[in-house]
This record gives structure tokens, C-alpha cells and sequence, in this order.
């Protein structure tokens, strides 16, 4: 569905002839496999999100602005993505507007006292950890990765990953933030909107960032958000990241105060119980379980893989084959990553120690392998840049995550087992990956200063393979219908169906009533409805903002 | 007037409704425009039932209704009724501790709770709730969270609104809504064991609730219970001073130990305010004040639950490294002033008469939120008010108080005054409008708009007043609860 | 290979966007974090190997066709592999770079080609060079060096001057220099002259398959004929074409570049410096060198899922990622000189930045040719160098160009020209 030509023709003169396209070719590579479903959607095989109407790259807030003013005037919906990582920043319907916020993707600021930067939604975690590591600085990195946009983790989707326990996850660390809302007008929150500067995103009174994002964010169903200030984090290591090695395996040796741990209990509890001290004794500048999402059963063959660049994946099976390779696939069953960071060498002494401790009293134990020099560089340098998450998907092409127990340690803890057996038997009709049922990863500390942990159980199959789309399917109806009986709520592989269906497009309404009438609290879906209402009467968006009418 | 004590005795029973109570309010922020009016009743609720009843009530009836949790006095005119007939809805007698979690260090309370029972009974379970300086000791630990009161410790505050996590809300419209993980109650001991509990703030889903209700001066709804995340009880705490007679000489020092996170607690006070906060008679704190150095780091230095003494003393050994490093001494002690003496101060609330109260008898405060490097100039500013005012400068009272982990800075000063002097009010009144609006000018954040204050930043703000206004309409369509307040 | 067979890549590209980017475990800098020159002047998605993938799925499934813009997006990727890199850290069954060859083949089979590309391949077909000049004179650079010139002499060693270096003047100097040094050295060297013929190495990327293999042919046989054992060359476009590209027709010749020689006959004690060459120089390593500069490795096998979808090949498939590019002779060479300051740019290596002069992309895209040029030059002023060393004429070619339109001061070396002032004491 083209724009009519007047239409087009303003958005022309708005962000420039070179900035905006709807030829066909152009406007298909701004279309997300639904195979892939990074995200949670899907799997559904040989299909796309629909075909935007024409894709603009705005370059200021103004042109945004003046975008997002025109398709009020005429009643296009418009859906802005950053660095397009998952489904959910694509659109939901024929005929929509894409704004590629690519060309917005200046670091404005970085308030090196006051510990924040202030950025445009182009900025990737990458570029950010850079320029701040050069003032001793650190950004959080949201888990799908430093290729992604910091200003769409804290501004629209959860903003966690491995660096929350210190670091925190984005939706504390977001500050002022200047949001185009759907009608067009700007809001600037907290201290900005005052005219006082971006360290502060709360107030005046109650605050209007709670409606620009709550836990989830709007996922760019609400507007668009153009810059904003992200709270930052001491790094006491060098100014740039001393990468040495040979691609892939690249690695980083870091001074005394770094120490990256790979440890594993006896059991759930017991891991759980760690994750409980390490919250209550205040250490750890990072702590995710990571490399299990290779599942527990290939992922030492696959560290050793990524580590070595002469391999690749077609050693795999010799590996498995390795009696030491599996003795330490045994041993780091129920695992996690951790990297102490010292600030100063007393306070790294003291990290270690009580860590030490924190594992004589869970009996846990540090796995030998992972502090092989080299692993234990390679593994600092992954957990520390994130820059291997598409790692994700290696095995086949495609992954999404299924289950999601996400709370407390001892919620996930409680049914990690059960998860990964169900997992395990699904496994076999061949559809998925076949990694020994628990591939579940998330952070140690879902929020700042620890807390919470997710355990998302990594499912890895073929994108391009019908058989195996499907069947991945038929895994995570089961997972679902797994987790209600179960109570543990809908896994995060339907997550998004209540905005998206298997055709790519929106979910029926009465599909949508559905579902949200059926959780816990429904109302909290009337009172978005309102606040759509309200701040998006023309509906511009779509159902990622999820509603229900009264 | 019948009909309504009726209406309220229906809900809470004659014993639960108080005619005309007096609300006991010392000098605040409203008190140069208006007489302060009077309520008509006071209803005490004993459950959100009731509360969700009286809401009810409140929009058949179009009888506005003002949340007060803390006993009095109170200072910042948000529990002066701005309408007639306001009916006050006093939820001191809710206050219960409803549960505490120490494995996830979670304390779910009721709004009428206050800081030294809670804290009492925290430390039975090995857990403390990181505070405020020096609350009043009929203060609501709830009514404080939700104001985004300041608390002393920047290094456990992720986001401005820590430790709260999840509410019970009774909206303006009645609706009862959990926000955050609040439908996770933990009604049932299994839940806790299985760790389907209330930890989560944001949320649920795309909006942030407990981000309306907070600093709302009740004007969106009523919260009847929260989830509060608490910190590990410390096995051995020590409080040590960084003195300077300049406060620029201690800034760079205090932005190094925001940046490593070092001091469990961490604020600056100048002269004035610390003598006011010691316990002393007016006249001792005369003496004290100018034995005091002119302005003072305050670092607390905690060891948790594992391997306390050997944190405790590489932390010591560090601030006192970096504190050399800036030229600057920590000490034990200021003079006869012991950190141990002022860490049992600061960890309980303020001893009776309230602090604030005891130099003059009255007291303002002016605060807002600001960058720690910009505190200079607006202490300027203020002093500068002061002299053009003829206040006495040397009895400011100045607090900076780190928040959400050093990014931003509550800048504090207290002004006491003699309430019954009419020309020590006066002058009072005078400084703190004239110095209000010259911070304000200057860039000052008043992020928590009591008062006069509301005006300046919702009418330089008018973006944010609208979307405030349109969320008012959505929570509290009738708005009965508090009207006349904030944007309202 | 046809277009067809990348459709499985095509739907299993992650859509990560880390072909827009250099290795992640390697960005220093907001500035030059980027590697992908065509997506960093367009923006456009499309205009990535992301895209790319994209367009190709899109074009498969018929639900878009040939317009200006497809043949921009194919056309505009330089080819310089960047993207191939960055994939390959985390994924072990894609080839972007291979992907969008075969997307340009596909384009040139379908009549899609540009004005400008079908003149050099007129060029070729008529001269046997890229740079449209008459075959006649190629031989001109090496007047008066009194070399071995082949078929008609007999010489161990071949040395490949390449089109460019041929016929761009300026440029004369440095094969000539590169000649006389090896002889020097006692290399047994000789030159083709005018019978030299093209690499065919820039019409392959370009898109144009059937040309490359015809030329690629006639050079395999003429070098046959001649008894050549070894071939040398200056020009890191015809290293990748003798290197990895005319294995897979039958060649079986040794192919040295210019710089490997050296640093061999450096480390033999073969080559030795007279004087100092006092400069701040930092290196610039052309894509074909160092990260398309990997030997061959010949497979002739299928894919093989193992563990249920794991997507493996048998017997394992040769991996090309850059790991074993020509990157430590030069470097070695640049430290060995007297007086030479090697300092290095944020991009180097694997996730080296392209000068902006392949792909066919010079011939039609001059302006955007010459903005990559100049973000590189940026990235070198950057490093306090006062001059860009580099081992293809082609790279040298463009930067000198931007540099000219910029009025910049930077200098433009190759390497040769700097071990040539070494021996010869030149200042």
C-alpha cells in the first residue's frame, strides 16, 4: 500500500529526497523474518512483518515532530525502530510509516561528575561503552546486546541484561527524556521538561515518565522518543578495551581488580542461595548465566569452539566425544558467570574473599576450565562488551526463548528442572536444537542491585527449515500450555502474541480481549486504554500498546 | 453535613469519624497566601476496603478527600485542605507490618507504619530500611517513600523511587489496583517460599504506577499497602567525618566516593544544620555551631552479613586514601562530636521536640533537586536572599543529600524561625519566596512542588501539566482527592 | 553458485545489524566504530549485508523487481567484505560478502548493469585492463629496468604490476622501485610488459562472473607458458584474484605479495636499510590483503545438520573471517625501517576501514567513492600520522584523489616507495 503522492512529497520535504523510499526492494529489507522471532514471537515460518508504506530517516527531533504531525493529519500509523532488533519494532499493519532512527545517533553529552550521558536513539551500546569507558565510565548494556540501541532499552522494552546486579538495568537508569508523543507534541520529563537538565526524569509531582514507559516500555506503539540521558557506572579498567587475540576468539587481559568466574552448585537451591548472598553481601559487577544458552550439554564444546579460531562448529560432535570436555560439562551444570570488578585492590581483595566464602557456604565451586587464561579472557571480554549475542542464534539461524521464569532467585530455582525436562523430551522429535534441555540464561539480578533472576530457556532451530519451524511451534504451545497449568504465566515464546499474529500482523481484537482478560489483572490493560486514549486518540501505534476497552 | 457523618459512619463506624479535627500544621509553604482551611471530618479507615469505600463515597457525594499517614505536625501544607468540606482520610491506624521477607529482603506495610517500630522489628529479622535523615517519629515510612524523600544512602538507590516496590492503590475513581508485582501478595506462605512475591516497583505492564501516585500529595489515589525493599542489617557500622571550610573542596571528594560507591551513607551538611540535627538546647546550639567546622562529609561505612569487620576496614582505609588524595582528613570524631554519637542519632528518628522545631520553635525548608557541582551557587543564591531580607544568614541550615547514586542532588536548606515574632516570620516568609524563585530562576529542580513551588514549575512546564492533568482525569476523574494541589 | 542457493542464508540472516559495525570486542570509539562503508552513506537498511539478504529473499520470492534503487544497493557495496567479518564472530553458516557477489552476478546475467561498468569491461574486453587505455602501453612503467620480460625471457618469478598500477603514472615509481629491490635482493624475477593482461579480480566484483573466468584463463595459461612458478604483485586487487580466486580454475601457482616478499627477505638478511626515514605513518590495510587475503582452501561438500539442527557442512567447510589476512608483513616491514613511526588507526586488520575504491564502486559512484576515502583519511589525521602507507594502488589511488579534492596535507605511501628510500638513502 503506497502513499498517496502529496503525502509522500511533504514527508519528502521534511527529511530530504536521500532520507526517505518506498521503492519495493528498500522497503522489504525493513521487514522482520517471523521465523527469526528474536523477542518472543513465533516461530512461523515464511513470514514477514507487513510491508511499511514508505520508510523515513528523520534527522532531529523537529523532523520527527513534523512526521509524526503529518500522519495525525492524515491518519497514518507510524512505528519508529533504532537498531531493529526484534519483531516488535516493526509494524504490526499494511500501510505504515517506518522511521529508521539510524541518522539520530549523536552522543550529546556524557556528564562525566554526574555519571550520565545524554544520547539520540541511534547510539548503540558499543559506541556508549566506548566513549564513557574513555572517562572511567561504564554503560549497562541490555541483554540483547551492545548492537542495540541504548535509548530503546531504556526508553521502550525492559532495558536488562547481565550488568544490572552493578550497573542497573535501564529502566533505573533512564533520566530526562524527550519524547515526540503520538499527537505530535513533545514531552520532556523531569527535570528536562523544567529546564534544569537531564539528571533527573521524575516529577514534577507524580511522574509522566511512568507513562512513557512502566516495566515494559511501549515498544514504539507510543510515539517516539529522541533523546535521553542513561545513568552511568564507575569502570575502573583502561580507557579502551585492550583487545587482543584472533577473531573470533577475541579476548582482553584487564588488571588485578577484574576476575570472571565461571561457578556451578550441587543444586538449584544451592544456586539460588548464592545468588541470594551475593545480593546480600553487596559484590559482583556483573553475574548472568550466559554460555549456558548453548545448553548444558554443548556448552563447554562450544566455549571451546569460540575460543579457538581454527575451529567452528563442525568440531562439535569430536568434541562431545572429549572425556574432558565432558567432565566439564558435568561439573558446570547448574552454572553461572560472574566478574568482580574491584574499585580499588582492598575492595577487590574483599569481593573475592567473601565470594570465596559465599561458595564455601553453598558449596559451590569455581569451574577450573573457565580460568584457563585464555577462556577467562575471552569470557571477561564477552560478558564485559556483549558484542557476541548474536551468538544466539549460531546453531540454526533462529532462537527465541521459551519459558521465562522471571522473579525472585527461588521462583526460577523452584522449576528450573521441571522447565528443562520438558524442554529435553521436545527435543528429540528433532525439530530443536538438541542441547540437554536447559539452555536457560538471564541475569543474576533482573534489577539494580540484585533481586530477581530470569531463566529463559534458549530454543535454537532453523529459520529456513519447515520442519523444524513448526515443530518449534508445536514446542512452545506445549511450553505455554505448560507454564498456565504450572502457574507460571504465559512463557516468554507468547509473549507477544497478544500483539501479533501468525500472520505477521495484528492480533484479532476479540483474540486480544481475550488474552487480556484472562491475566491476573486486567485492568491494568483498561488503564493503558485510557492513557492510548488519551495521549494517541488518532491510535497511530499498534497492539504492542496493549488495551482493553471498559 | 448529617448526611455525610452518616455516609462515613456507614463505612468505619461512629468511633472511625472525628468532626473538625485539628490538624495541628506548623508554618508552611501556603501560609503568606491564605488562611488554611479546615476540614470537616476526619475518617480513620481500618482496611482498604473501607478506604475503597470512602473513595466511593467520596465520588457519589463530590466530597473531596485529603490522605494524611503521618502523625503531626505537618510542615508542607500538601494535608491543608485548598477546598471547604474536605474530609480527611487518616490512615495512621492502619499499621500493620503485614510481612517481612528476609530472604528477599521485602517488608510489605501499611501506610500508618512508622520508622522506629519498623525498624525495631526489621532488626529482629536481621534487615534495616534505608531512611531518611531524621524523620519525625509519627512520620509514615509509606507517605515518605511515596514523597521521594531523600535517603542517606545514595549507593542502595537504583532509582529515585527506592526502595519501594510494589502498592495497593485505591484510585481517585475507587478502583483497587496492585501495581509493580502487587498481584504477587504473598497471602500464602507457599508463595513467599516459592519466590512469588511483591519485589518488582515499575510496572505492571506499560505504565508506571507507583510513578503517578509518588510525590501525588495524595492526589491520585490512596495507597494501603507496600511492598519496601530493605538492606542487610550491618553486623558493625562506623560514621566518620571529611570537615573542610569550604564546600567546593569537598565536592570532587564526594563525587570519588559516588563514583566507586564508597559510604554506606553519604551527605554533606554545613555548620548549622549539623548542630540543629545533634540533640541541644538553643543555646548549646549557639555554642556548637561555631566549634563546627564550616561544612562536613558525613560517610557511614557498614559490613553486611559476610566478612563485615574486613570490609568495614578496607572501605576505612580507602575513603581515608582518597580523602588524602583531595587534600582533605577523615576523622573520627568533630571535637566531643563522635561518628558513633551521631550514627545512633541519624539511625533512629528525630527525638522529640522534632529537630527542625527545636532552635526557634518554627521552622521552612526549601529544597529541590539539582547536581551536586551546582550547589554552590544556589547556596550563594540563598544566602545572598537571606542578607537582602536582613534573615540571618548563620542560622541557614544547609543539607546535600546524594540521590539515585549520585546522579542528582537534594539541595536542602532549613530556615527556623520564632512563630510567635511576627517580624522573624515576615522575614522568613520574604526569603523564602524572594530565594524560591531566584533558585528556581537559576535552574533549580523542584521536582516535589509543595506549595508556592507547584505554580512556578507546572506553569513553566506546560506540556507536563497537560499529560499530569490528563492522567488526573484518567485516575481521578472526579477528582476528589486533594483537589487544588500540584496542577490540580 | 546461483542467487538461489543463498536463499537459506538469506532466511536464516540473524537481522542483527552486526554487519553494520567492525567486531563489537573492538570499537574504541563512537567515531570509527562503523565498517560498512554503503550502509554508513546510504542508511538505508538495505544497503547493509542485512539488507542485502533482504533484497535478495525479496527479489527470490518475486515480491519486488529490478529498479534503480536495487541496482544502487547491489552496485554500492565495495565488496570489501567488512560486513563478512563482523557476521562471522558469532555466525559459522553465513557469507554475506559471497551472497552479494552472486546478487551482482545475478544482475549482470539479467541485463542490470551500469554505463560505467560496461565501459571498463569494454576496456577489458578490447585491452585486457580496467582503466581504458590502449594495451600498448602497459608495458610504459617499466622502461629502461632492463628486467626479464616474459615469455620471451625465462624468470622464476613473476611480477604483476596490474592495471593500475600500469597506467596511473604518478604511480609508476612504485612498481618500479618494487622491481629493482627484488632484483636486488637477487630474486630471479621478470615482467609480462605489455603482454601483461588484467586480473580480472575488479570486474568479479563488480558482478561480472564470465569475464573474470575468461580473463583468469588466460593469465592461468599464460603463466603456464611462460614456466612461472611464482607470482608477485603490488596490487592487493590482483593478490586476492591470483590467491583465492584462481584456485578454484585450476591455478596452482605460488602468489606472493609485494610486502610478504619483503618481509621474507628482510628477515633473511637479504634487504638492508641505509638510512633513516623519519615520518609518523600508520597503515592502511586494503580489504584484499588482509581479510580477503586468506589462502584457498578447496571443498566440494554439503550441509549437515547434526544435534537436530545444527547446521554444519561435510566434510568441514573452510572458514574465511579475516583471521589469516596479510596483516603482520607490512607492519613488520614499516617497524624495520629507520625512522619510521608506525602508528595505528581505531580500524586495522580484519575490521580494517575500505578506501572506498572497489566493488566497481570508483567508476560509478566517484562522490560516495570519495567520502569513504575521506572517512579514512579522518581516521588516519586522527592517529597524528603524517602519512597513509598502504600496499594496493588502488587504495593509494583514491585516497590521493580525496585528499587532493580536500586540500589535505595528508601524505599517500606505499610501502615500497618507503623501503626504497631505506636502501636507497634517499631522505
Amino acid at each position: 500500500m503506497s502513499l498517496p503522492k502529496d503525502i509522500y512529497r511533504t514527508l519528502e520535504d521534511i527529511v530530504g529526497t536521500e532520507n526517505i523510499s518506498d521503492d519495493p526492494a528498500i522497503l522489504d529489507s525493513y521487514r522482520y523474518s517471523l521465523a527469526h522471532t528474536a523477542i518472543h514471537l513465533g516461530p512461523f515460518y515464511d513470514t514477514c512483518t507487513p510491508r511499511g508504506a514508505a520508510v523515513l530517516m528523520p534527522g532531529s527531533t523537529e523532523e520527527v515532530q513534523a512526521i509524526v504531525k503529518l500522519c495525525n493529519k492524515h491518519k497514518i500509523k507510524f512505528k519508529a525502530s533504532s537498531t531493529f532488533w526484534s519483531a516488535q519494532g516493526y509494524p504490526s499493519e499494511d500501510g505504515a510509516i517506518q522511521l529508521d532512527m539510524r541518522r539520530m545517533d549523536r552522543i550529546l553529552d556524557i556528564d562525566e561528575k554526574n555519571m550520565f550521558a545524554v544520547i539520540e536513539p541511534g547510539v548503540i551500546g558499543a559506541t556508549l561503552q566506548a566513549e564513557a569507558m574513555k572517562v572511567g565510565l561504564n554503560t549497562h548494556l541490555p541483554g540483547s546486546g551492545c548492537s542495540c540501541s541504548i535509548l530503546a532499552g531504556a526508553t521502550s522494552y525492559f532495558g536488562s541484561g547481565p550488568s544490572n546486579l552493578y550497573g542497573g538495568w535501564h529502566y533505573d537508569n533512564l533520566l530526562g527524556l524527550e519524547w515526540v508523543m503520538p499527537t505530535g507534541d513533545i514531552l520532556r520529563t523531569g527535570s528536562l521538561g523544567a529546564g534544569c537538565g537531564w539528571f533527573c526524569g521524575e516529577g514534577p509531582g507524580p511522574s509522566m515518565k511512568g507513562v512513557a514507559r512502566g516495566f515494559l516500555g511501549a515498544k514504539g506503539a507510543m510515539g517516539v522518543f529522541t533523546k535521553c540521558a542513561v545513568k552511568l557506572f564507575a569502570w575502573p579498567g583502561p580507557a579502551t578495551l585492550p583487545t587482543e587475540g584472533t577473531i573470533p576468539a577475541y579476548r582482553v587481559k584487564l588488571p588485578d581488580n577484574f576476575k570472571a568466574y565461571t561457578v556451578a552448585f550441587p543444586s538449584w537451591k544451592a544456586w539460588a542461595d548464592a545468588a541470594y548472598m551475593i545480593w546480600d553481601t553487596g559484590i559482583g559487577y556483573l553475574a548472568h548465566r550466559q554460555f549456558n544458552m548453548f545448553g548444558r550439554e554443548l556448552k563447554h564444546a562450544m566455549v571451546k569452539i569460540l575460543t579457538d579460531p581454527t575451529k567452528t562448529l563442525s568440531d562439535l560432535e569430536t568434541l562431545l566425544e572429549d572425556p574432558e570436555v565432558q567432565r566439564i560439562t558435568e561439573e558446570s551444570m547448574r552454572d553461572f558467570q560472574i566478574i568482580l570488578v574491584g574499585m580499588t585492590q582492598r575492595d577487590i581483595e574483599w569481593q573475592d574473599k567473601a565470594f570465596d566464602e559465599i561458595l564455601a557456604r553453598t558449596g559451590g565451586w569455581k569451574v577450573e576450565a573457565m580460568l584457563e587464561p585464555e577462556i577467562h579472557d575471552w569470557s571477561m571480554l564477552y560478558l564485559i562488551r556483549l558484542g557476541h549475542k548474536n551468538l544466539n542464534l549460531v546453531f540454526g539461524g533462529s532462537y527465541d526463548g521459551c519459558f521465562g521464569l522471571l522473579g525472585a532467585a527461588d521462583f526460577g530455582a523452584a522449576h528450573a528442572e521441571e522447565a528443562s525436562e520438558f524442554k529435553k523430551e521436545w527435543e528429540k522429535h528433532g525439530a530443536v536444537v538438541q542441547a540437554g534441555g536447559d539452555c536457560m540464561m538471564g541475569p543474576i539480578g533482573g534489577q539494580g542491585g540484585g533481586g530477581t533472576c530470569l531463566w529463559e530457556n534458549f530454543t535454537c532451530f532453523d529459520p529456513h527449515d519447515k520442519e523444524s519451524v513448526e515443530g518449534t511451534l508445536a514446542l512452545f504451545d506445549a511450553a505455554t500450555a505448560m507454564g498456565i497449568d504450572r502457574g507460571w504465566g504465559v512463557g516468554m515464546e507468547k509473549w507477544n502474541a497478544v500483539a501479533r499474529g501468525p500472520d505477521g500482523k495484528t492480533t484479532p481484537k476479540e483474540e486480544r480481549d481475550r488474552m487480556h482478560k484472562d491475566t491476573p489483572q486486567p485492568s491494568m490493560f483498561r488503564y493503558q486504554h485510557k492513557v492510548r486514549e488519551a495521549l494517541n486518540p488518532n491510535d497511530l501505534g499498534d497492539a504492542y500498546y496493549e488495551t482493553l476497552e471498559d | 453535613m448529617d448526611a455525610r457523618r452518616a455516609g462515613l459512619t456507614d463505612i468505619v463506624g461512629a468511633a472511625g469519624v472525628v468532626d473538625k479535627p485539628e490538624m495541628r500544621n506548623t508554618f508552611s509553604l501556603e501560609h503568606h497566601l491564605a488562611a488554611p482551611l479546615s476540614p470537616c471530618f476526619a475518617v480513620r479507615p481500618k482496611n482498604v476496603n473501607e478506604v475503597q469505600q470512602i473513595v466511593r463515597w467520596a465520588n457519589e457525594t463530590g466530597t473531596p478527600l485529603i490522605p494524611v499517614s503521618s502523625g503531626a505536625p505537618h510542615f508542607r501544607g500538601d494535608t491543608i485542605p485548598s477546598v471547604p468540606e474536605a474530609v480527611i482520610v487518616d490512615l495512621s491506624s492502619m499499621k500493620r507490618i503485614l510481612k517481612i521477607d528476609r530472604r528477599n529482603r521485602l517488608v510489605l506495610i501499611e501506610p500508618g507504619v512508622i520508622y522506629g517500630p519498623l525498624q525495631q522489628a526489621l532488626r529482629e529479622e536481621g534487615l534495616r530500611l534505608i531512611s531518611p535523615l531524621l524523620p519525625r517519629k509519627n512520620k509514615s515510612v509509606l507517605a515518605g517513600l511515596l514523597e521521594r524523600e531523600p535517603v542517606m544512602s545514595p549507593r542502595y538507590q537504583w532509582n529515585l523511587l527506592e526502595p519501594l516496590r510494589s502498592l495497593e492503590i485505591v484510585w481517585g475513581n475507587g478502583d483497587v489496583f496492585f501495581s509493580g508485582s502487587g498481584t504477587f501478595r504473598g497471602e500464602e506462605q507457599a508463595d513467599w517460599d516459592e519466590g512469588r512475591v511483591p519485589l518488582q516497583g515499575p510496572g505492571p505492564g506499560q505504565l508506571d504506577y507507583y510513578k503517578l501516585v509518588s510525590a501525588a500529595q495524595g492526589s491520585m489515589g490512596i495507597v494501603t499497602w507496600a511492598s519496601v525493599k530493605c538492606e542487610v542489617l550491618p553486623h558493625a557500622h562506623k560514621l566518620f567525618f571529611v570537615p573542610s571550610d569550604r564546600l567546593e573542596a569537598l565536592i570532587d571528594f564526594t563525587y570519588k566516593l559516588l563514583k566507586l560507591r564508597f559510604g554506606d551513607e553519604l551527605f554533606i551538611v554545613n555548620r548549622t544544620y549539623l548542630s540543629y540535627i545533634l540533640p541541644s538546647s538553643p543555646t548549646e546550639i549557639d555554642v556548637q555551631r561555631e566549634a563546627l567546622p564550616a561544612w562536613t562529609v558525613v560517610v557511614g561505612i557498614s559490613g553486611g552479613h559476610m566478612l563485615a569487620d574486613e570490609r568495614i576496614e578496607a572501605r576505612e582505609e580507602d575513603i581515608r586514601d582518597i580523602a588524602q588524595q583531595f587534600g582533605l582528613k577523615m576523622v573520627p570524631a568533630l571535637g566531643s562530636i563522635a561518628g558513633s554519637t551521631l550514627s545512633d542519632i541519624i539511625q533512629q528518628p528525630s527525638a522529640q521536640p522534632y529537630w527542625k522545631l527545636r532552635y526557634k520553635g518554627g521552622s521552612q525548608e526549601i529544597f529541590f533537586l539539582t547536581t551536586l557541582d551546582k550547589t554552590p551557587a544556589f547556596i550563594d543564591i540563598v544566602q545572598a536572599t537571606a542578607q537582602q531580607e536582613q534573615y540571618p544568614a548563620q542560622d541557614i541550615g544547609v543539607y546535600l543529600q546524594l540521590v539515585h547514586q549520585g546522579v542528582g542532588c537534594h539541595c536542602e536548606f532549613i530556615l527556623p524561625f520564632d512563630p510567635h515574632n511576627p517580624d522573624d516570620v515576615k522575614k522568613t516568609q520574604a526569603l523564602f519566596y524572594e530565594a524560591s524563585h531566584a533558585l528556581f530562576r537559576q535552574g533549580a529542580y523542584f521536582s516535589r512542588p509543595y506549595g508556592i513551588w507547584a505554580d512556578m514549575v507546572y506553569n513553566a512546564d506546560p506540556k507536563t501539566t497537560h499529560v499530569t492533568q490528563q492522567m488526573k482525569d484518567i485516575f481521578d476523574p472526579n477528582r476528589v482527592m486533594n483537589p487544588g494541589k500540584l496542577c490540580f | 553458485m546461483a542467487l538461489e542457493d543463498f536463499a537459506a542464508q538469506a532466511d536464516r540472516c540473524s537481522q542483527c545489524s552486526y554487519c553494520k559495525w567492525i567486531p563489537f570486542d573492538q570499537v574504541k570509539s563512537w567515531r570509527f566504530a562503523k565498517n560498512c562503508p554503503s550502509i554508513a552513506y546510504h542508511n538505508f537498511n538495505s544497503y547493509s549485508a542485512r539488507g542485502r539478504y533482504a533484497v535478495t529473499r525479496s527479489l527470490l520470492h518475486g515480491d519486488s523487481a529490478y529498479t534503480d534503487t536495487v541496482r544502487d544497493i547491489a552496485y554500492t557495496c565495495l565488496t570489501c567484505g567488512a560486513c563478512d567479518v563482523s557476521c562471522k564472530v558469532c555466525r559459522y553458516n553465513l557469507d554475506p560478502l559471497e551472497m552479494v557477489r552472486e546478487l551482482k552476478f545475478r544482475l549482470v546475467e539479467d541485463g542490470q548493469c551500469l554505463d560505467e561498468h560496461l565501459a571498463v569491461i569494454r576496456s577489458l574486453r578490447s585491452d585486457q585492463n580496467t582503466m581504458q587505455q590502449p594495451s600498448s602501453a602497459r608495458g610504459a612503467w617499466a622502461e629502461g629496468l632492463d628486467v626479464p620480460l616474459l615469455p620471451a625471457d625465462k624468470a622464476e618469478v613473476l611480477f604483476h604490476a596490474g592495471c593500475r598500477f600500469s597506467f596511473d603514472r604518478s604511480l609508476h615509481k612504485t612498481v618500479r622501485a618494487a622491481v629493482t629491490l627484488l632484483r636486488g635482493a637477487g630474486v630471479d624475477i621478470g615482467i609480462m610488459g605489455d603482454w601483461e593482461m588484467c586480473c580480472a579480480g575488479r570486474v568479479y566484483a563488480m558482478g561480472y562472473r564470465d569475464e573474470f573466468e575468461r580473463m583468469a584463463r588466460a593469465n592461468i595459461a599464460a603463466w603456464t607458458r611462460a614456466g612461472v612458478k611464482t607470482v608477485v604483485t603490488s596490487c592487493a586487487d590482483g593478490y586476492h584474484a591470483f590467491k583465492r580466486l584462481y584456485p578454484e580454475l585450476g591455478s596452482q601457482i605460488e602468489v606472493l605479495h609485494t610486502v610478504e616478499y619483503i618481509a621474507r627477505l628482510i628477515e633473511q638478511g637479504r634487504l638492508a636499510f641505509r638510512s633513516e626515514v623519519p615520518m609518523t605513518v600508520t597503515y592502511h590495510d586494503p580489504c584484499h590483503l588482509g581479510r580477503q587475503g586468506e589462502p584457498y582452501v578447496p571443498w566440494d561438500g554439503v550441509e549437515k545438520k547434526i544435534k537436530g539442527q545444527i547446521i554444519t557442512y561435510e566434510p568441514p567447510k573452510p572458514r574465511y573471517n579475516g583471521a589469516w589476512g596479510i596483516y603482520d608483513p607490512p607492519r613488520e616491514i614499516l617497524r624495520s625501517i629507520p625512522g619510521v613511526e608506525l602508528v595505528e588507526m581505531e580500524r586495522i586488520r580484519e575490521y580494517s576501514w575500505c578506501c572506498g575504491a572497489g566493488g566497481g564502486v570508483r567508476e560509478a559512484y566517484p562522490e560516495y567513492s570519495s567520502w569513504v576515502a575521506s572517512e579514512r583519511i579522518e581516521e588516519a589525521k586522527a592517529t597524528g600520522a603524517e602519512a597513509m602507507v598502504s600496499a594496493c594502488p588502488w587504495c593509494e589511488r583514491n585516497f590521493m584523489d580525496a585528499i587532493d579534492a580536500k586540500g589535505e596535507t595528508m601524505q599517500v605511501y606505499d610501502i615500497v616507495d618507503l623501503v626504497q628510500r631505506a636502501i636507497a638513502g634517499e631522505a
